[in-house]
């Protein structure tokens, strides 16, 4: 029985330096961007996606408010909030939705039902992405009904 | 190292697995929080009513696990690209992790508390 070489540590550095993710696509191209793409926008999630579960669940209950029309009405009143939400919207969707095709790679084996199903989940995201933007830009508290279809 | 099902798991494995149970559940939940925020078209009396069905015990607990989800994600996320940009620090993969784990776990004790005490069984407002 041969006992396997021990990969000296800098070949299983150059190999997988994280050991946790993917390593570096060696050569350039989609690969790689999407690798880059998954770091930078994780960098920015970190502040954006916190940042938001602090404001909605940390501040909001310190101050005693309350998450309801009005809120969302002051919230989006300046445009900085729904510009942030829409940057938040755009990042965690890509961010999340790639994170996923990479999580259908590794587990469906037929090249065509792994194609099929990619297919769906970016029709589906670029759906959510238009219905999400739409609300957050076009969003006018005055044309709003005040009752709602089903009273 | 533990035992699970037969299996000797590292923390690192485990590392692994939950960095993609929390991005696919916070994924998961994104897409029915744009369907949820997209009430607010129809009006104030449909969208108090959605954000309302949120405004209870077991949507908190739910909320919670979020939050964790989330936090870990983060740190454990920013561990990836901490080792990826400076591969120096893979000699500490070990106490990264552990620290991690343990980060995510400290952060959620002030936040849990937190969040739960408008709902909880023990404050009846």
């Amino acid at each position: 029985m041969t006992v396997p070489a021990r990969a000296s540590a800098r070949t299983i550095y150059r190999r997988n330096p994280s050991r946790a993710a993917r390593p570096r696509p060696e050569e350039p191209g989609r690969d790689r961007f999407w690798w880059y793409f998954m770091r930078i926008s994780g960098l920015v999630l970190v502040l954006m996606a916190l940042g938001h579960m602090f404001i909605m669940h940390v501040l909001v209950q310190l101050r005693g408010e309350e998450i309801n029309f009005a809120f969302v009405t002051s919230r989006w009143g300046t445009p900085f909030w729904r510009i942030y939400d829409a940057v938040l919207l755009l990042l965690a969707m890509t961010h999340g939705v790639n994170g996923a095709r990479i999580v259908i790679g590794d587990y469906v084996a037929n090249r065509t039902a792994r194609s099929l199903l990619i297919l769906l989940l970016v029709i589906v995201t670029a759906l959510w992405i238009l219905l999400g933007l739409l609300v957050v830009v076009f969003f006018n508290p005055d044309t709003a009904p005040s009752v709602g279809p089903f009273s | 190292m533990f035992g699970l099902f037969g299996y000797q798991v590292s923390w690192s494995q485990l590392a692994w697995f939950g960095h993609r149970a929390s991005g696919l559940g916070v994924l998961l939940y994104l897409f029915m929080h744009v369907v949820e925020t997209s009430t607010v078209l129809f009006g104030p009396e449909v969208y108090d009513a959605a954000v309302g069905i949120f405004k209870n015990l077991p949507a908190r607990l739910g909320e919670i696990v979020l939050m964790a989800a989330l936090v870990y994600h983060a740190l454990n996320g920013l561990r990836v690209i901490a080792m990826d940009f400076w591969p120096g620090l893979t000699v500490y993969y070990r106490p990264l992790t552990y620290g991690v784990i343990a980060a995510t776990i400290v952060a959620m004790v002030p936040l849990s508390i937190l969040m739960i005490t408008p709902f909880a069984p023990w404050n009846p407002v």
